[in-house]
């Protein structure tokens, strides 16, 4: 039972092995192969030749953050529909019942959150 | 079964370790996950391995991230308002109590 | 796949499914009303879970979703304790949605009834799956209410402890779970029970492993509890948040706490207790950290000079106190845990009420800021008097009942042989320390009462905030006086936990 488990995975191995392996190599021949000539112009980040303005750490704007939020506890919730729809052919009209409410629990959410104004992009 | 079961030991103790270490709020956050999803591994792993019928231990799981997906969610508006109130999310500024 | 769809028996769960409809009708009362209103959506709460009582108190005893829903004596006397403490809760926050919650009262109220079902949920479930989600469905509701007042440091740290150190310990409480399921192959605790049993029979070397799971789980509901050493949070959290909300937590969350403690130790792993089990015995670990909070408790109290983190420190020695009924293990046990929450709900929700009153009226939570407060308000000074002696445990008090009902049901179990005559220890150190803790409570009571100055604050009771110091005070006497009532009803906990008195 070990063995059968753990066997598809070796290839799995080789491949990551051989895959960071010819990156590496690929670097370390660049390297033995190009010229050196550190000057301040090339660590600048290139922005199609403009000069950049400002720091690349901006703070994302607050309201995408709350965005976020909402989108996660929306979408984790449907976790629940896959197991429901697998079991929905042995489970019949009380399923149906009980995942309508489910569904309106959650619009009630977005209602409320729509209502706090949080939708809204100002 | 014993390798599944030491993944979710050894996330576990990851999980463990970065929440005790840690000085960022969201590096805690993601500890506490890992060690959320360490219980999620053991869960499927004891249902698949040990307890072939029923499927207590899916559900189980599936509730788990539920919960988990709730808790970040009000962790990270929580971690909001420390950044509102102190323009950074270092656990060292929240020391204004001590015994 | 072949279903068997298990008797739902809604009826039962009706005092949940209308709790939590009715917090939503109260977040959406207030959202519609445009939050004009002040207390309109405090009463509607306060009627709400007044309504829930009513309905509990006809639903009756039995089960539904196969074995996920219980309704027995333990659901229904620890779901009073919940009502009443939200209720109280409730009632004593008035002040603070009047003056310091503008924007947000419906969601305030709403989430205390949210955190209330979670709470309800937690007493019925006889099965891990369900306990795990009612716990936390009290918990994350707390954290938000935690840190209600956004632009405060202090509420927004509390916020902050308690939501890591709450999500860690549901970590560490969940990762214990799935080993237990792993071991015993249900979440059913019954099941479980008999089937972690003939394991140890069978194969005798369960041993690690149930141990750790029995460790990580102690932990994950220690944290809940305060118990030491997982209780440096409480003073923190209690002052930072909003005071009824200290108070809900100091009661509520505690008798949550409890519940799942006794329903995963006391029942689940009944079989592991007693040193013949030895590593995997239960009861001498739990008894240490309830020396632990005891000790911690009732010393670290005396050198505060905040009521709210005095009292945070007080609910960690009460904690220990209640845990001696805890690993008594007999007939009486559970019954003076039950009654023991119930006697410190009362005091402790009425003193939290006290403290809330004083902080709407001045800002002020340090003991010294008391001083005189007999001469200018004494009806005040009297119940928070009333109050901190209950906690101490002094006769005629409701605290003194709960404490005698405690030990005297450690010293039978003590009695009955002798491998269990440690418990003669834990009940010594309770008596000793319930001594010391009289020194900081009467320090309390001596600010009041015994200085020379006259309080420069006259405190007027708010119609709900008199309910709620009323409410305790008929309690704290009522409790002191007259306890049989209220023993016998909890006495059938036991019985249903299978403890037959003889």
């Amino acid at each position: 039972m070990k063995g059968f488990y753990v066997a598809p995975y070796l290839s799995i191995l080789i491949f990551i092995v051989i895959g960071i392996g010819l990156v590496l190599f690929t670097f370390f021949l660049a390297r033995l192969i190009r010229p050196s000539h550190p000057y301040p112009a090339k660590t600048i980040n290139y922005e199609c030749a403009e000069l950049p303005i400002g720091d690349s750490w901006i703070q994302f704007n607050p309201r995408f953050y709350i965005f976020a939020l909402i989108f996660v506890i929306f979408d984790v919730e449907a976790v629940f529909l896959f197991p429901w729809a697998v079991a929905f052919g042995q489970l019949g009209l009380y399923a149906l019942i009980e995942m309508v409410i489910f569904i309106l629990i959650l619009f009630y959410g977005l209602y409320y959150a729509w209502k706090q104004g949080v939708l809204k992009w100002v | 079964m014993f390798y599944y079961l030491a993944l979710a030991a050894l996330l576990f103790s990851i999980g463990l370790y970065g929440v005790l270490t840690r000085r960022n709020i969201i590096g805690i956050l993601m500890s506490l996950e890992l060690m959320f999803n360490a219980a999620n591994i053991n869960f499927v792993t004891f249902n698949k391995f040990v307890i072939t019928d029923g499927m207590t231990g899916q559900v189980f799981a599936l509730f788990v991230i539920a919960v988990a997906a709730a808790e970040a969610v009000v962790g990270l508006a929580i971690v909001l308002l420390v950044y509102r109130n102190w323009q950074g999310i270092k656990t060292d500024y929240i020391n204004v109590m001590k015994w | 796949m072949d279903f068997q769809l298990p008797d739902y028996n809604l009826r039962l769960m009706l005092p949940e499914i209308f709790l939590f409809l009715w917090a939503l009708v109260v977040i959406t009362f207030d959202v519609v009303t445009k939050r004009k209103s002040e207390s309109a959506a405090g009463y509607l709460s306060l009627l709400g879970l007044l309504i829930t009582g009513g309905i509990l108190s006809f639903t009756g005893y039995g089960r539904g979703f196969g074995t996920m829903f219980f309704s027995d004596p333990m659901a229904l006397f620890f779901k009073v304790i919940f009502l009443g403490s939200a209720f109280m809760a409730i009632g004593s926050s008035f002040g603070i949605t009047k003056q310091k919650i503008v924007n947000h009262r419906g969601e305030f109220f709403g989430l205390i009834l949210f955190s209330t079902v979670g709470m309800m949920f937690l007493a019925s479930s006889q099965e891990l799956l369900s306990l795990y989600i009612g716990l936390e469905l009290t918990t994350i509701p707390l954290f938000v209410l935690a840190g209600f007042f956004k632009d405060n440091k202090l509420s927004v740290e509390a916020a902050m402890k308690y939501f890591i150190i709450g999500a860690f310990s549901s970590a560490l409480l969940i990762y214990g779970i799935s080993f237990l399921y792993g071991l015993s192959g249900t979440t059913d605790i019954l099941q479980m029970k008999i089937n972690l049993a003939i394991t140890h029979l069978t194969f005798k070397n369960i041993g690690v492993t149930l141990l750790l799971s029995i460790i990580l789980v102690i932990a994950g509901i220690g944290f809940k509890l305060s118990l030491p050493p997982f209780h440096q949070w409480t003073p923190d959290v209690y002052e930072g948040s909003p005071t009824p909300i200290a108070a809900f937590l100091s009661v509520g969350s505690k008798a949550a706490g409890l519940v799942a403690f006794a329903k995963i130790f006391v029942n689940g792993l009944s079989a592991f207790y007693g040193p013949e089990m030895l590593p995997n015995d239960w009861g001498k670990l739990v008894a240490t950290l309830a020396v632990l909070a005891m000790i911690i408790g009732n010393t670290v109290a005396i050198r505060q000079t905040n009521i709210k983190r005095m009292l945070a420190y007080s609910s960690i020695a009460q904690v220990g106190y209640i845990m001696i009924g805890m690993v008594a293990m007999n007939e009486l046990g559970l019954s003076s845990v039950a009654f023991y929450a119930f006697a410190y709900m009362f005091a402790n929700m009425g003193a939290f009420a006290v403290v809330a009153i004083f902080e709407d009226k001045t800002g002020l939570t340090q003991i010294s800021s008391y001083a005189g407060l007999s001469k200018s308000s004494p009806l005040l000074a009297a119940s928070m008097a009333v109050f901190l002696l209950s906690l101490a445990g002094i006769p005629p008090l409701a605290g003194f009942m709960a404490k005698y009902y405690v030990f005297a049901a450690a010293i039978k179990t003590a009695g009955s042989s002798a491998s269990s005559s440690w418990l003669y220890w834990l009940v010594g150190v309770g008596m000793l320390t319930a001594v010391f803790s009289l020194y900081y409570y009467a320090n309390v009571i001596k600010e009041m009462y015994f200085s020379k100055e006259t309080s420069p604050y006259r405190v007027k009771f708010s119609a709900p905030a008199l309910m709620v110091v009323c409410l305790g005070l008929i309690g704290v006497f009522l409790l002191g006086l007259y306890p049989e009532p209220i023993m016998r009803f909890a006495s059938d906990i036991s019985a249903s936990f299978g403890f037959i008195p003889n």
